[in-house]
């Protein structure tokens, strides 16, 4: 085990979980408001990429683009706020919960029916395809600008959730809403608020996936929903702390058993990790850091 | 007496709902159409997949996504024990030697396949039903992901990715009305039963349920067991209905289809199974029958795809806002005034304590 | 100033609320006691507009609250400290504050802050800690100073010396009378009688979701034998004593 590998692995697995970290966190700030688990959060992605796609011709820099796929993800992620999940609220947890999968169905037929069932190729500047040599090592460009955004992201969001009238609302709301309310915060605004920070972290999550891939096709968003689900429960469901945790951790698991697991199981690399998972939360069911959503009975 | 007479009200609607099973069966008979016999046919095998939702969620509350994964074992299962030496070579050319030969009748292949699922189920189900109530959620949601990985993966068993064909059309319209009838019945008596009340007074408040001494978790789980092993029986005679599949079949399509007729009848009423069943396979068959022929017709410049979903979702939707417990909410029908949800009623002279704050 | 009238609410389909009617003029302490049960949190509740009546109106300062959501209520200058406290666990001392002056658009709130800050010294001391890490009395002391910072024309107080040391109960109600004196209109909810009685204006009895009596503290303790009561007996001395309640005797 020489350190070349060893920085490899380190890179690759902060990389990894940069990008997982963000997306439990899109995922946790939701919920900690609203307690509500957002099945149609991958699909946020999946805009995000459609929009890098109808905009594959256009003259405008890359960065303007990819501005546009993150704003698309946000306006769509409080469009559905508005039309489907508020209308629904005041009912029940689970009537928003099945709300979130049925939103999710709607948009990936939309894409089905609008644009194309069939994978779609999306542009990718060739900045993220190349690689550098810094002290020795191959080091991925991609896996560079990956944690370096994600941690300007990170402590972007820090400074607005700590720093700012905005931030604590959204933090007394996770803690109490009913009492944020009492103080004269307005609940809409919040949650909008919420769902459109959401927005943007799936958005950027959504421009780094889909330039690993280089295409985008109506079902991309499941595994990231997915990968944001289980890291959001190793992480504790309990804030954006854990979330952030769970991310990372997950990213470290999936990249390690990249490497562990022989050519014949590397298929099943997604269910192994998850079957690691449920052992952790058999022992540990509260999770890594453990928030006011995760007490258990029995 | 008194006793007896509620008794009776309370499961009036047992003998209606098997009846009219029944009578959609003869009727669709009588009418002689291939296609209506098919599209019943496979409404039947809905309903029992609707029932092994509601007998999970329904009765403890909590929402299940995993339960088409337990379908789709016992859809491969079930095929693996009644295809041919023959059949299996071609359909599942790298299947396990000592799988090959083996070859059960139909129905004992079915209840095998249902049995495997269970005891998958309650294998990975017991860590995820000492979660908290989002985490098990959420864990059902990942579990039918991996379910799904898994059976597309594991090529000694399943094809991997690839279709699965031959097997035999065991299951016509009698088959399927028979186990509609079985399960409706079974789910009506697993809500009714001890274990169904408990884990009806669990989910009305956990907490409660708690301090009389409930095992809350022990309760789920046996509760998804169950389930389990009634969508993996439903996997298996849709299996032989069908005759060929893929994975994919089993998957998120799929379960969102049968959530919808579980949420639109109403989860916590077996009524609603039924009631929900049968208004969205009506939707849908309406729908694609619509979109396939705009299709063919050419009817706008572009082929429609996808439209039938986009439309259920945006129904499924509109009940959640409009009337989220669904159809048939909380009272199976003719079930009378009496139900569980009496208004505390006033006894002469004295005032009632109610749960006033 | 606040005037409910024949007020109705359920939880599904249990009755809480069944006739409440009850005033608060500007300047009064007014007192809501009776036992558990009785419906005094859910009436809070229903002004504070977390939950909805399905009969009756409430009128404060002229205005209907019928329907309006909490933070619009909150806006019409009326403050509640929830049974619970309703601190922010997470959030510091500071910044619960902070979030009491939410609604604040004047330049007075640093001398406010520093008027509060000498009434309750504890929130100085602990200004950037974790609420959720506050002992009960402290975490109370913080809430009604987060209740108070935005100068609220009504203060609505449920429960406040539940869970608390004697000592500090008699901080609470000596807080409370202060208040009132300083001419702060109070709601007061409490099921310790005595206390309550003794620094109230008014008072109403509740029972089972509805007015049992009212009036001056004198005059209740005649009409009413109040320990009765509590315990679900007779409701008047001499009256014909009714099945007493599970529970009693």
């Amino acid at each position: 085990m020489d350190a070349e590998f060893l920085a490899q692995f380190a890179l690759n697995a902060l990389s990894l979980g940069s990008l997982y970290a963000l997306m439990a966190l899109g995922m946790a700030i939701v919920f900690g408001v609203l307690r509500l688990v957002n099945l149609a959060y991958g699909e946020l992605l999946m805009v995000a990429g459609y929009t890098l796609f109808v905009l594959n011709d256009s003259p405008l820099p890359w960065l303007f683009v990819a501005g546009a796929a993150v704003l698309a993800a946000s306006l769509a992620s409080v469009l559905t706020e508005r039309v489907a999940f508020r209308p629904v609220r005041v009912n029940s947890l689970n009537a928003m919960l099945i709300t979130s999968f049925a939103v999710s169905t709607l948009l990936q037929n939309a894409a089905l029916l609008l644009v194309s069932p069939r994978t779609r190729a999306v542009n990718v500047p060739g900045l993220l395809t190349q690689s550098l040599e810094i002290a020795g090592l191959r080091v991925s460009v991609a896996n560079l600008i990956t944690i370096g955004v994600s941690l300007s992201l990170l402590f972007g969001l820090n400074l607005l959730l700590r720093r700012t009238t905005l931030g604590l609302a959204l933090r007394a709301a996770a803690d109490d809403f009913p009492m944020t309310r009492m103080l004269g915060v307005r609940a809409d605004r919040v949650i909008a608020a919420a769902f459109a920070i959401s927005g943007v972290l799936a958005g950027v999550v959504g421009l780094f996936w889909i330039a690993r891939v280089g295409s985008v096709v109506p079902t991309i968003g499941a595994g990231p929903l997915l990968i944001a689900l289980i890291a959001t429960v190793i992480g504790g469901m309990g804030g954006l702390a854990g979330a952030i945790a769970g991310g990372y951790v997950l990213g470290a698991l999936t990249v390690g058993m990249q490497l562990l697991l022989p050519p014949g199981l590397i298929d099943y690399r997604d269910a192994f990790t998850f079957g690691i998972v449920i052992l952790v939360l058999l022992v540990r069911p509260q999770g890594l850091i453990p928030g006011r959503q995760s007490a258990r009975v029995g | 007496m008194a006793s007896v007479r509620a008794s009776i009200t309370r499961h009036r609607a047992l003998p209606v709902l098997l009846v009219l099973v029944v009578v959609i069966a003869v009727t669709t008979s009588v009418f002689g159409d291939r296609l209506l016999d098919r599209i019943v046919t496979v409404m039947f095998i809905d309903l029992i997949l609707v029932l092994g939702f509601q007998v999970f969620s329904g009765n403890s509350g909590l929402l299940s996504f995993a339960q088409i994964g337990f379908m789709g074992i016992g859809a491969y299962t079930s095929a693996i024990l009644t295809m041919t030496v023959e059949a299996k070579g071609f359909a599942i050319p790298d299947l396990y030697p000592f799988l090959v030969p083996i070859q059960i009748p139909f129905i004992a292949a079915v209840f095998v396949g249902a049995v495997v699922a269970t005891l998958v189920a309650a294998a990975i189900s017991f860590p995820i039903m000492r979660l908290s109530d989002a985490a098990s959620v959420i864990s059902t949601f990942a579990l039918l992901v991996i379910l799904h990985v898994v059976l597309a993966h594991w090529s000694a068993l399943t094809n991997g990715p690839r279709v699965v064909f031959g097997l035999l059309p065991y299951t016509d319209l009698p088959t399927a009305t028979l186990w509609a009838i079985v399960f409706v019945a079974a789910a009506w008596a697993f809500k009714h039963s001890s274990l169904g009340l408990k884990l009806r007074a669990s989910r009305d408040s956990e907490f409660a349920a708690a301090t009389i001494g409930l095992n809350v978790v022990r309760l789920r789980w046996t509760a998804f067991i169950v389930s389990a092993f009634i969508c993996a029986f439903a996997g298996g005679l849709w299996a032989h209905f069908i005759t060929s599949f893929s994975p994919q079949a089993f998957y998120l399509t799929r379960t969102f289809l049968i959530l919808t007729m579980l949420i639109v009848g109403g989860p916590r009423t077996v009524s609603g199974a039924i009631a929900g069943t049968i208004i969205v396979t009506v939707a849908f068959e309406t729908l694609r029958t619509a979109e396939s022929t705009i299709n063919l017709e050419r009817l706008v410049p572009f082929q429609l795809v996808g439209l039938t979903e986009v439309i259920l979702a945006i129904g499924l939707i509109v009940v959640l806002a409009v009337r989220p417990g669904g159809l048939i909410e909380e009272r199976e029908i003719l079930s009378g005034p009496g139900g569980p949800r009496a208004e505390p009623v006033e006894p002469p002279g004295l005032e009632p304590a109610g749960e006033a704050r | 100033m606040l005037s409910v009238t024949n007020l109705e609410a359920r939880y599904g389909a249990i009755l809480a609320l069944r006739d409440i009617s009850l005033t608060v003029e500007e300047g009064e302490l007014v007192a809501l006691v009776g036992p558990n049960g009785a419906g005094k949190t859910t009436t809070l509740a229903v002004v504070a507009g977390l939950h909805r009546p399905s009969r009756g109106t409430v009128l404060f300062e002229g205005k209907s609250l019928a329907g309006r959501a909490p933070e619009d209520v909150a806006r019409l200058g009326i403050s509640m400290v929830p049974e619970n406290r309703g601190v922010f666990p997470t959030l510091t001392v500071a910044e619960n504050l902070r979030l009491g002056t939410y609604l604040r658009r004047d330049g007075q709130v640093a001398r406010d802050l520093e008027q509060l800050q000498e009434r309750f010294p504890v929130l100085g001391e602990r200004a950037g800690q974790a609420a959720g890490t506050l002992s009960g009395g402290e975490q109370q002391q913080l809430a009604i100073a987060r209740a108070l910072i935005s100068r609220p024309r009504l203060l609505m107080l449920d429960e406040p010396s539940l869970g608390l040391a004697p000592t500090l109960v008699d901080r609470v109600f000596e807080l409370v009378a202060e208040l009132h004196r300083e001419g702060v209109t109070i709601l007061l909810v409490e099921q310790n009688v005595r206390r309550t009685l003794e620094v109230a204006d008014r008072a109403y009895l509740l029972q089972t979701g509805r007015v049992e009596a009212s009036g001056r503290p004198a005059e209740l303790r005649e009409l009413v034998d109040i320990e009765s009561v509590y315990l679900g007996g007779a409701r008047r001395p001499g009256a014909q004593a009714s099945e007493p309640a599970v529970g009693s005797r």
